[in-house]
Order: structure tokens, then sequence, then C-alpha cells
């Protein structure tokens, strides 16, 4: 066990040593496919569609209790939490399992998995340039959108969104993970795209839903991805709650990303490495 | 270095009849076939050695690179590289081995070589003046200055492998996985790329298991030779041994053509003459043909090594092992 934790703490310090280096080549990596990059993070825009959709029906009168800013505020949130909780590690770890892209990866003395997270990170700040411009045109179409929150709720949002992050990045790295046993595996994540726009508040806040089924869909992970720092923003759920669930979720799904990853690699040369 | 001990490696491998029907059964009742890549092999390398490793397509040389690397589990038996169990890919482990496969790359595709060498220097944890050394050593022996700013999808196949080799030794490893590092170049950037791994050799101390279809890589650079064939090892020893012991026979070939010396058995092959006799009657054939012809060009061969290791293949095992 504490050889286990040298290890992990060591993997710490030298993901911490070589960032700089990852964070130059993964920009580099931007930079060479700025039009793809673009596409890609314009795609995940669907909040600004759905508010178009909402603020038509809002125009006569409240819809549910939200009104026309409220919409905007909801999902001018909506758009900045998916934003920075993107990854596209389902698509790079199916796609280096798959074509036994992993083995270059796997013969470096990082953690693939660590590497990515690294990478991830890196991205993050070219998504954020992203989403300054369309905030700042959501805020001039609607300017009372605009608000301060309170300081414990900026502080709930950021942990909040952290654990999004973390909740998010690992789902997706366990249905990447899933090519080590299927040769289709993206179906899966298909199924599961569908259900977490539904059930996560990307389409609807939540709270627009019965009252039955928004209790049932804030126990689920699709809420704790994006639903959850969006309401502890908007002061629409009691923090501990929130942050109950999402740890709980990052926990269970942790392990279980763990053990696919144990299980899975041992599976690897099956199927191409 | 490397101790391999009934190292095996089975694959499950699932089997569908074709066509629609096969398809629609595959759906209830999978069945899966066990392929035995390689089967109780056991060697030992020490360190610095070169050795080749070679064997027919299918023969599990890359299955036993890769298991050496740490990529693979093995089914059964046990392996261990500088200390460590490869499997277990320990990043010391990992620090000082590298795999290098021609046929699939590490570098960056859309990016120039020169990222990708930053990345591996970070990812190895090398310090920046070392990293600085090492490179400019590296760059020089493959003569690659010129292609270092290029992206790598506008690299020719030879570039390409020069920069896969920078890229797999700037973290200075001392075990060196070479899985066919030529495939596919054209004659003279093979002769660079062989240069090159035995000039690191030499300077290095490196261990190098080197595997390829070339025989010319093989006669190059490896003393030592394994041979593997259906994952059983065939031949494990010297390359000049196993030409003695399953090849006992010398090629006296002629640089010209005196038709006199067809009556000693020689035959008549491009514009000279090629005669095969055992070992020990050479020098009394080459005795007669200067007493037939005293003013030949005359030398004496090895069979060539495609020729040896085919028979190998052919005739089994030559009971060769050290």
């Amino acid at each position: 066990m504490r050889a286990l934790r040298a290890d992990s703490a060591s993997q710490i310090v030298h993901a911490l040593r070589a960032w700089p280096s990852i964070q130059q080549v993964a920009f580099s990596g931007m930079v060479a496919y700025r039009a793809e990059m673009v596409i890609w993070v314009l795609s995940a825009t669907l909040p600004l569609v759905m508010l178009s959709l909402w603020n038509s029906a809002a125009a006569a009168g409240p819809v549910g209790g939200y009104g026309q800013v409220d919409f905007a505020r909801y999902f001018a949130v909506n758009l900045v939490v998916r934003q920075l909780t993107g990854s596209w590690i389902v698509w790079e770890l199916n796609w280096n399992i798959r074509k036994g892209e992993l083995s270059p990866r796997l013969l470096r003395p990082m953690h693939p998995l660590v590497y990515n997270l690294c990478e991830t990170f890196a991205a993050l700040p070219f998504r954020a340039g992203i989403l300054v411009p369309l905030v700042g045109v959501l805020a001039l179409w609607r300017p009372e959108l605009l608000f301060v929150p309170s300081f414990s709720a900026a502080v709930g949002f950021g942990v909040a969104l952290l654990l999004a992050f973390v909740l998010a990045w690992t789902i997706q790295a366990i249905f990447g993970m899933l090519a080590f046993w299927f040769d289709q595996s993206m179906g899966f994540w298909s199924a599961w795209f569908a259900l977490w726009a539904m059930a996560s508040g990307y389409f609807v806040p939540l709270d627009l839903f019965p009252e039955g089924w928004v209790d049932f869909f804030r126990l689920l992970p699709f809420y704790s991805t994006l639903g959850a720092p969006i309401d502890v923003l908007l002061g629409k759920a009691s923090m501990l709650s929130v942050f109950t669930g999402q740890v709980a979720w990052v926990v269970a799904t942790g392990a279980l990303a763990a053990w696919m990853w144990k299980a899975g690699i041992r599976r690897y040369g099956a199927v191409g490495a | 270095m490397i101790e391999v001990s009934g190292l095996t490696k089975t694959y499950r491998v699932p089997v569908r009849p074709p066509g629609l029907a096969g398809a629609f059964r595959s759906l209830f009742s999978r069945e899966v076939k066990e392929v035995h890549a390689v089967s109780g092999l056991d060697f030992r390398i020490e360190a610095g050695e070169r050795v080749g490793f070679l064997g027919p397509n299918g023969a599990g040389k890359t299955t036993t690179l890769k298991m050496l690397s740490g990529l693979l589990y093995p089914t059964a038996g046990t392996l261990k590289v500088g200390g460590f169990v490869p499997q277990e890919r320990h990043p010391s482990f990992l620090q000082q081995i590298t795999l290098v496969m021609g046929q699939k790359q590490q570098l960056l595709w859309d990016l120039p070589a020169s990222e990708s060498f930053e990345l591996n220097r970070a990812m190895y944890g090398v310090e920046r003046s070392e990293f600085r050394r090492t490179l400019d050593e590296l760059v020089a022996m493959l003569r690659a200055e010129a292609l270092l700013e290029r992206p790598v999808r506008n690299l020719s196949l030879g570039e390409r492998m020069k920069c896969e080799l920078i890229a797999a030794l700037v973290h200075r490893p001392s075990v060196l996985f070479l899985d066919e590092p030529t495939i596919g170049l054209d004659v003279e950037m093979q002769v660079q790329v062989r240069q090159f791994i035995a000039d690191h050799n030499r300077a290095s101390g490196a261990t190098v298991l080197l595997t390829s279809h070339y025989m010319q890589d093989i006669a190059a650079l490896t003393p030592r030779l394994l041979i593997i064939d259906e994952g059983k090892l065939r031949y494990d020893g010297a390359l000049e041994a196993l030409s003695r012991q399953v090849a006992p026979e010398r090629r006296v070939v002629i640089r010209s053509v005196v038709p006199e010396l067809l009556a000693l058995g020689f035959e008549v092959q491009g514009g000279g003459m090629v005669a095969t006799v055992p070992a020990g009657e050479t020098n009394g054939l080459i005795q007669r043909t200067l007493a037939l012809a005293p003013l030949v060009e005359l030398g004496v061969e090895m069979p060539p090594l495609e020729e040896v290791i085919g028979r190998v293949f052919r005739e089994g095992r030559p009971g060769g092992k050290r």
C-alpha cells in the first residue's frame, strides 16, 4: 500500500514536471488542427440552440418559474460548464486501443491516462478562448444575464465544476476502455450521450421535469457532470447534497475505471497491441 | 540482462463463419480458437549483446518482443529484463528500454519531429542539457539535421524511421528492442540505419534484440541468432556456427566463364561460374581449378544466409542450443 502511494505520488510529481512540455506540444497540436478544434468546440454549443427555443417559449411568460433572463442565465452557465468539463478521451482511447496506438504510450514512464489528463487540461485555455466571445455575444444580447454571485456560491461553483470535470473525464475514460472488450464500443457512448443530454440538464433545466423525476435525476451521474455546478452557482440546490452526490460518483466511477484499466490492459494484446 | 524461461503466449481469437448465416450464428454462440503464438521459449541475453531474432511470418517474434517490453502479458512462463518483470511496467523499467516497431510509429503525425522529441524528453524526465547532447549525437549519427522541423507527415518512410530511432533513444535506454526497423526502406537507407544501430551499440554498450526479414541486417549486426518457428526456439547460437552446421558446403566462385571448368562441376551464373562443394573438398577443387585455368579470379563463399535460414525452417531444429 505504501509502495502504491509512493508510486502515485511520484507519478503526480513526474506529471507536474512534464506539464509545461505536454502543454506546449498539445497546444502545437491544437494549432495544427485548429479548424477541426473550432468545429469540435462549436459542436458543443447546443445550449445556445436550446436557449433560443426556451427563450421563445418564455416570451409570453415564465415557464415553470423560468423567465427569459433565467433561461439566458441557465444556458450561459450550461455552456461554460459544458466547455470546461469537456474532453476527447473517449474517442482517443477507443482509437488508440483498436489501432494499437496505445502501445507507444504504454512504453513511456507516464501512465497513459495521466498523460491524457494533462492533454485535457492543456486544451482548457483553448476552450476558454472560444467561450469568452460566445458569452460576450450572449451578454450583449441580454445584459441582465450577467450577475455577481455570492462568495460562497462562487467557491461552491469552482468545487462543483472541478468534481464535474473529474467525473465527466472518468466516465468518458470508462466508455473509451470498453474498446478493450468490444469492437464497436462507441455505440455504448452514443446511447449514454442520449441519456446524458436528457437527464443532465443539457437540453432542459431539470426542475422543469415533474417533481419525482427531478429528485430521481439528481441521484444519477448525469446531473453531477453538468446540472450540479449550474445549480450551485444559481443557488438552486444545496451544496452539501450536490457535493455528496458528485464525490460518491467520482469514487464509484474511479474504482470502476481503475479495475477496467487493470483488466483491459491484460486483454490489450487480443485487440491490436 | 534478459532472462526468459518457459515463455508462452496463447491468443484466444474469435472465429466467425463467412456470410450472413455465420454472422447471425455468431450472435448466439461465439466460437473461440486458441492460437499458440509462443510456446515455452527459454533464452538468456547478456548486457551489451546484439542478438538477431529470426523466423517466418507468424513465428512469434513480435509477440515475444512485445512481452519483453511489457506490452503483452505472457500466458505462462517467466521473464525478466534488467531485473524487472516487464508486464508490471515499472517506470524504472520503462526508463531502461525502448521498442521500435517498423510498422507502428510513436511520432506525432502532424507536428515536426522535434515536438515528439521534446515530449519524450519531458515524459522520461531527461534534463535539458543532457537531452541536447544526446539529440545532437543522434542527429549527427543519422544525418537527420534537415528533418527535425518538418511535419512528420511530410517525411519519407526512411526519414520517418530515422526520427523514430531518435525519439526512441533520447532517454538513452540500455535495452533496444527493434522490430523490423529497416522494413520498407531503400537499400541506401537500410545501410544507414544498420550502421547507426551498430555505432550506437558500440558507443552506448546497449543490449540489442533485433527482428528483421532482411538477412543483411542480421549478417551485419547480430553475431548471435535466435531462430523461432511456430512459437518454438529452433536455434540459439552464433551465425557462423549455424552456417557450418546447417550448410557445411562452400561456394567456389569465379568471376569469368571458363568452359573447361564445367567438367569440375562449375555452373554458369550471370557473368561467372559457381561450384558448391563440401567444406572439406574446397582446397582440392581450388587446386584442380587453378591447374586448368591458372589466371582466373577466384573466391570462396559461405552459402547465402537466406538459404541457411530457409533450411532451418524446412528441416527443423539443427540442435545448436546454447
